[in-house]
């Protein structure tokens, strides 16, 4: 996220020039972004590449991903545009109309089709991503690639229907996307009165608490979006909107940046430079690093401890560096064969191998370039994740078969331990084809030296084994 | 504060009147589940009589119902589920369509594509068997509507019900029904299987096959069709095909059923594991969800097709 923000904040100069060349009909769209952004970063923060690049996060504001739950005759497209709306009044947003948030023509370029909208706002205290999605599958698929992985979430409930069979099925996709803070906005309160409100907020109290959630504690707003696009009531109009920003503020915390976790870099090349020692390069995905300090060398079933002693990026040594940076890092006493590619190099003890998880996949469509057929459990498939790769067989715990174009949670057995962790994006692939992608969602314990041996074995040697311990009993 | 505000209230202003309607209002909803503004307006109509405000809500639903469904009709409606079920010789494969996938996760939607379903099988029972191993009957949206009930009301009226209830727009689209003679075994396969209640089963995409045992061998043929089932909702056959038909070039473009390779054990193709049991396929029919289609068979020479 943290090289999301600054591609975002010091980009515009340099995309602006790059991207009139090459797609000069987006051009009014970046136009936009440079008109909200300068009223946060000074002007000459624009002009230099890198060594601004520290500063920057510090007059920015922390960004935080929403987005809007609910029924689809409640008013979640308008509250969205209601927000846009009232913000811009204040020139933190763009206004947007109810017509313009639509799905985002370039998503479907990505490759896989997620219907989503995106806006973009601010309050006075934070940035603000804004995801819209209209079904389930979608809210899924933006987990899994990680377009925008939503921190909290605005659920919409219209005052003049109270809270409808299906929004319970709203709740558990929030939980199985992982969204633990939700703050209520009680929709349409220009057709309601008061005690139809109070006893919606009572339901949906009680609905939350069922399923879950801190359902007393919840902040609920009431108003009506209607009413603050159009200008009118602004006590439950814009108003509302304020307060309802001011509890998103407050109630949904901010995620903690890249760059304040413990330092990893996922190894892509080690070299033996004669005289000097082991040098490694990488991208530095997390954290910050400098010169002196431990680190540890994991993957591969392996475990090294060492020291950093030089930083170098571009040929030039650097005292510390960041996250996002593409550095040369060299390291004490250990032998260029100890180490390769797919090991990472982080603080000590922050990361462990791993060989069991489970995990939400998105398994490609045949248009999409996945394959054709579907796939059931047992099948072998290699797992590509930061540097590295590894065999992997896959169980599919609850169903019998993963069709092409559906998400599904899948149990991934590799066949070496290495380093994944919760949160963590792969791709899977079958010989040519990638066949899908995932994130890690929880991690299961490690496999037993007999359960490893099971992953190689064929389809004869398994059946022959299952049919004999049902046998046995 | 919500409370001491209410408190307050019900000390200077009309206490009794407003103590009984608050209460009165939120008991309607907590029984009936209609609607805040319905429940409301049902209050109001009968001077806050609970007894008489519930039954005209439960007089009422059918109507709010058709005017929420006229309202909302013409709303495109892509996500819902097939639910498929099969009675002895009787088979039946239906499809029902919502607005968003969480209505179609949701337990009232459910109940619907059940009924319907059993709508189905009840009609398939009345409905001639002619001649040949199989009937096949294929429904479109208007004839579905028609259809009745157990409880005597036609389907369009349980829908509209439902369409009042989840305030989405919701279509039967399509169904087919099978009818075979009695030495046809008939199996059903619905993706993903998470829900079976009655004997019916629900998923985004269903199929029903019919098997034919050619030889008298001691099989077990309720797994061997469900398998096969499984096959024809994974593969997607679009054909059975017979052994005139050239087995495509590359294997995985295979469309004959008869060609593919086994989705259970790809190592061997369907023609065999039909050889090895001895059991011929008659017809197989594959509903996917939402897929681009209108209700339309095969014109084979052995299917009557009434209507």
């Amino acid at each position: 996220m943290a090289s999301f923000i600054s591609a975002r904040v010091i980009a515009p100069s340099l995309a602006r020039s790059l991207k009139q060349i090459l797609f000069s009909c987006e051009l009014a769209r970046i136009h936009n972004h440079a008109r909200i952004i300068p009223c946060v970063t000074p002007k000459y923060l624009h002009k230099r590449w890198y060594a601004t690049e520290k500063k920057v996060y510090q007059r920015v504001k922390p960004h935080c991903n929403v987005g809007t739950i609910g029924h689809v005759d409640h008013g979640k497209t308008t509250l969205t545009a209601a927000i846009t709306k009232v913000l811009s009044d204040q020139k933190l947003a763009q206004a947007k109309k109810y017509s313009d948030i639509d799905n985002a023509p370039e998503e479907k370029a990505r490759g896989i089709t997620i219907n989503v909208a995106h806006i973009e706002y601010q309050t006075e205290t934070r940035h603000y991503g804004h995801t819209d999605c209209p079904g389930h599958a979608d809210y899924i698929k933006n987990m899994i690639t990680g377009t925008a992985q939503m921190d909290g979430a605005i659920l919409v409930v219209a005052a003049t229907d109270g809270v409808m069979p299906q929004t319970r099925e709203h709740l558990l996709l929030a939980k199985q996307i992982g969204i633990n803070y939700i703050v209520v906005f009680i929709n349409k309160a220009d057709a309601a009165d008061k005690e139809m409100v109070e006893l919606v907020e009572m339901e949906i109290r009680e609905l939350m608490t069922e399923m879950g959630f801190d359902g007393d504690n919840v902040p609920v707003v009431t108003g009506s979006a209607l009413c603050a696009l159009e200008g009118k009531n602004p006590e439950i109009g814009a108003e509302a909107i304020l307060k309802l920003l001011a509890e998103v503020d407050k109630y949904i915390p901010t995620p903690t940046r890249e760059l304040d976790k413990p330092f990893l870099l996922p190894i892509e090349h080690v070299y033996s430079i004669p005289g000097r020692g082991t040098v490694v390069t990488g991208r530095l995905e997390r954290g910050v690093l400098k010169k002196g300090a431990e680190c540890e060398f994991v993957g591969y079933s392996k475990t090294l401890k060492s020291t950093i002693t030089g930083i170098e990026m571009f040929h030039q040594i650097l005292e510390q560096a960041e996250a996002g940076d593409q550095l040369g890092a060299l390291v004490r006493g250990v032998k260029r064969d100890d180490l390769r590619r797919g090991m990472v190099m982080c603080k000590p003890g922050s990361v462990k191998s791993n060989d069991h998880v489970e995990a939400q996949v998105y398994i490609l469509s045949k248009e999409e370039g996945g394959r054709a057929k579907p796939f059931t459990s047992f099948i072998q498939l290699q797992m590509f994740c930061r540097t590295w790769d590894c065999s992997c067989q896959v169980i599919v715990p609850d169903k019998e078969m993963v069709m092409p174009g559906e998400d599904s949670k899948l149990v991934l057995k590799m066949i070496r331990p290495m380093v994944l962790e919760q949160g963590q994006r792969f791709t899977l692939r079958d010989g040519l084809l990638t066949l899908g992608t995932g994130v890690v969602t929880n991690v299961l314990p490690h496999l037993s030296e007999h359960e490893r041996l099971e992953i190689t074995e064929g389809k004869k040697a398994r059946e022959k084994r299952l049919a004999s311990e049902t046998g046995g009993k | 504060m919500m409370y001491a505000k209410t408190i307050a209230r019900y000390l200077h202003i009309k206490p009794s009147c407003w103590a009984s309607e608050k209460s009165q209002l939120a008991v309607l909803r907590k029984k009936t589940g209609y609607t805040f503004s319905n429940c409301k307006k049902a209050l109001e109509m009968h001077n806050n009589d609970l007894i008489q405000a519930e039954g005209w809500l439960h007089k009422q639903a059918q109507a709010l119902g058709w005017s929420k469904a006229t309202k909302l009709e013409g709303r495109q409606t892509t996500q819902g589920l097939v639910a498929v079920a099969v009675d002895k010789n009787k088979g039946a494969l239906v499809e029902v369509n919502c607005e968003t996938d969480f209505v179609a996760k949701n337990k009232t939607f459910q109940d619907m594509a059940e009924t319907a379903t059993q709508a189905c099988l009840h009609f398939t029972e009345r409905q001639p068997h002619i001649r040949g191993p199989i009937t096949k009957i294929g429904l479109d949206a208007e004839q579905l509507r028609q259809l009745p009930t157990k409880d005597g009301k036609s389907l369009a009226d349980h829908l509209a019900l439902m369409i009042g209830s989840l305030g989405e727009n919701a279509t039967l689209r399509r169904a087919v029904c099978f009818k075979t003679d009695s030495n046809i075994h008939l199996s059903a396969y619905a993706h993903p299987c998470g829900t079976e209640h009655n004997k019916i089963l629900l998923g985004r995409f269903a199929g029903l096959i019919a098997l034919k045992q050619k030889e008298q061998k001691d099989i077990d043929i309720k797994a061997l069709g469900r398998n096969l089932c499984q096959h024809v909702v994974g593969m997607d056959p679009k054909k059975i095909g017979t052994s005139s038909d050239e087995p495509a070039k590359n294997p995985d473009d295979e469309t004959c059923l008869i060609h593919q390779e086994y989705l259970i054990d790809n190592t061997s193709i369907v023609n065999d594991v039909l050889e090895e049991y001895g059991v011929e396929v008659i017809d197989f029919k594959r509903f996917e969800c939402g897929e681009n289609l209108t209700v339309g068979i095969q014109p084979l020479s052995h299917i009557e097709t009434c209507q």
